[in-house]
């Protein structure tokens, strides 16, 4: 017997305010092409050692997944499950520089451990004395979907009880300079930041379930007829139709090219349904996915999208939200899609 | 390894994905790819190091000018596995692991996982990594390295030696196996992933996370461990690993222990593609019934109460062989391979 599969709690660090959902109501908007996550103040939870050794992607890491286990009243999860599109540039950098310019010599091993994608998942494990599954996903832009979609079949077939999922990206000025040459943002249109976001996922259902998880499916390639079939899989399996589905929250982050590829396969997989965005607050990251994740379980939760997600904001809120439907895409090469519902809790 | 592939000189690649695409192309060659096309092919892949090779080849070229931006693109994990897929166009979905020394295990039990979940039909799992200054200057700067060619489970052992590889499988249901008449090698019949929760590098002294994880591959396979043939241990040479995993072998096996080696002193370790190498070579193991030997034992461990297997000869046929992985943050991976008729 398959089980649903819920989020129970969810927690963040990004550009908005941290550990809070104050973007609801009262959302920070960035003229920059760089905004670094806002941090809260870290004296308050770490004693002053800790904060010292470990650095900001771990220290983000570390409380957002506390945050969310003492959210959900699960002290021990039955995995552990996290994705990082950079892990720990920082650190990477650091030790990168050091190698470079001093000619592999006055290397410090912290820089090193530290340095590695896993060791975010590690140090949550040895954190919370959890002996259970832990993994760490590093697939780009799918990265989050990918740490996502492993708790999801786990908690479906009951393998697992409890999965403690997360994204977590940071970025420096100087990585931000070289991503730029890549693909420039324009600032006042979009911007590069960091990402921070736990959730719990259950299949029981929890007094703090804040919505459903109904499917989630990744694709490599441009195959519109697969995405389509996949789709109504979904769908069918969760037992609702897709003119149910309240709104598409895609990851387009309103720069022209984002837009236009976007338009083209939002017209050809889902025309006609009403388009919702969130990079417009949270900013892009390899695991910003992960946000919109969050931003759109928090919204079933409240049963309401805050009018800021809307393209156009002449209008009201919607009220009443139940079904979501998350897409991204990536270098037309990597889609998602993921299926939420309010469970009327 | 560009003309081997076919794949002209000027292409912007990784060393790491070039050894993947040359591994991935060898185990999809031998799994008769002519009718796979029809079938939703995952490729998931492990890897740490990513592009690491040239972006610490071209730092100084990032700092100072934009002739090698290219590169920049390659650096992430990521990359390595897309740059993989599209060498042969054949994936509708790809999924990167990133566990360290884990990682490629980790890729086949994922691979497992999302046939079972009925998500793919056929799926290439395991993992690539080639040597970075940037890893071997870490695990230098850990004083994990032997200087000398690595000893595992011996009582002189010094560290371990880097290498450099990859290796995929090609995963599939027995279903889809028969719809195309494909003779599999083997079953995957266990498999389980464990955290030690003890250090972000160092392994526990009394093994917790890999005892676990030999524990619930068993487990999961319906297996006693007196079923188990042959353990091919992670066995790096570390003084800390070949200790904790020892003591992780005799607290499940007790005094039943099958022939154990580390293959680490023919291969150097691979990283994040050990798992899926050994997976190669317990494989082989199984076909051949053989134990693959410990290369340079010399002394016993004082610890332990066995010594890693120095001759090649099984004492009964082997049936089912253990592999072990563990990596980084005490991330511990065992699967177990049987034979499609265990009982024949």
């Amino acid at each position: 017997m398959l089980k649903k599969v819920y989020i129970s709690a969810a927690k963040q660090i990004s550009a908005q305010l941290p550990l809070t959902d104050d973007w609801t109501n009262h959302p920070r908007y960035y003229q920059e092409s760089f905004v670094p996550a806002v941090d809260p103040d870290y004296k308050l939870y770490f004693h002053p050692n800790t904060s010292r050794r470990l650095g900001k992607i771990l220290k983000r890491a570390l409380l957002v997944s506390r945050q969310v286990l003492d959210a959900s009243g699960i002290k021990l999860p039955e995995a552990i499950i996290t994705s990082t599109g950079f892990g720990c540039i920082e650190n990477t950098e650091i030790f990168l520089h050091s190698l470079v310019k001093n000619g592999e010599q006055l290397l410090k091993p912290t820089q090193f451990m530290q340095s590695t994608h896993n060791t975010i998942s590690s140090l949550i494990a040895i954190d919370c004395c959890c002996h259970s599954y832990n993994m760490t996903y590093s697939h780009k832009n799918l990265s989050f979907e990918c740490a996502l979609l492993d708790a999801y079949i786990q908690l479906k077939n009951n393998t697992i009880k409890s999965a403690l999922v997360g994204g977590f990206d940071e970025l420096t000025p100087n990585f931000h300079a070289l991503l730029q040459r890549l693909k420039e943002l324009e600032a006042g249109k979009t911007f590069r930041s960091e990402t921070a976001v736990g959730m719990m996922l259950t299949n029981q259902l929890l007094p703090t379930t804040l919505c459903c998880l109904d499917g989630i499916e990744t694709f490599y390639g441009p195959d519109a007829h697969r995405l389509k079939e996949s789709l109504d899989k979904m769908l069918k399996q969760a037992g609702y139709v897709l003119n149910e589905v309240d709104a598409v929250l895609t990851g387009c982050n309103g720069m022209y090219s984002d837009e236009q590829i976007y338009n083209q396969w939002c017209t050809e997989l889902f025309a006609g349904k009403e388009q919702i965005r969130y990079k417009h607050l949270f900013g892009d990251s390899f695991t910003s996915s992960g946000i919109g994740v969050y931003v759109a379980a928090t919204c079933l939760h409240r049963r309401q999208i805050p009018v800021h997600f809307f393209a156009s904001q002449n209008r009201a809120p919607q009220n009443g939200t139940k079904h979501l439907l998350l897409y991204h895409l990536s270098e037309n090469k990597t889609h998602s899609l993921i299926l939420l519902s309010s469970c009327g809790n | 390894m560009m003309r081997r592939l076919h794949i002209p000189e000027t292409a912007i690649t990784t060393r790491t994905s070039l050894m993947g695409m040359i591994a991935a192309r060898e185990a999809i060659e031998q799994a008769c790819p002519e009718n796979m096309r029809p079938y939703r092919i995952a490729l998931v892949s492990g890897t740490t190091v990513g592009g690491m090779d040239k972006s610490e080849q071209y730092y100084l070229d990032f700092l100072s000018n934009e002739t090698k931006n290219a590169y920049i693109a390659t650096h992430d994990c990521g990359s390595c596995t897309e740059m993989i897929a599209d060498y042969f166009g054949l994936f509708s979905t790809v999924n990167t692991l990133s566990t360290a020394c884990s990682s490629a295990a980790n890729a086949i039990m994922l691979g497992a996982m999302l046939i079972r979940d009925g998500r793919a039909d056929i799926v290439v799992a395991g993992g690539c990594e080639c040597i970075t200054k940037f890893h071997l200057n870490g695990f230098n700067t850990l004083m994990i390295l032997d200087k000398e060619v690595c000893r595992p489970f011996d009582a002189t052992r010094a560290g371990l030696n880097l290498g450099e590889g990859a290796a995929y499988l090609v995963l599939e249901s027995e279903d889809t196996a028969r719809q195309r008449h494909i003779e599999s090698i083997c079953h995957l019949s266990g498999y389980a992933n464990t955290c030690d929760a003890y250090h972000q590098t160092a392994s526990s002294p009394e093994g917790e996370g890999a005892y676990l994880a030999m524990q619930n591959a068993l487990k999961s396979a319906g297996l006693r461990p007196s079923d188990i043939g042959y353990i091919n241990a992670h066995g790096t040479g570390t003084s800390d690993n070949d200790l904790s995993e020892g003591i992780a072998i005799q607290r499940i096996f007790g005094n039943g222990i099958p022939p154990v080696s580390s293959t680490k002193a023919f291969t150097g370790h691979t990283t994040s593609a050990a798992g899926s190498i050994e997976a190669v070579i317990s494989l082989l193991a199984l076909q051949h019934n053989f134990i693959p030997v410990n290369l340079h034992f010399s002394r016993q461990m004082d610890e332990l109460r066995f010594r890693p297997a120095t001759d090649e000869k099984p004492v009964k046929p082997l049936r089912h062989v253990l592999s072990n992985s563990f990596g980084f943050g005490g991330n511990d991976t065992s699967f177990i391979f049987s034979k499609i008729n265990p009982l024949c």
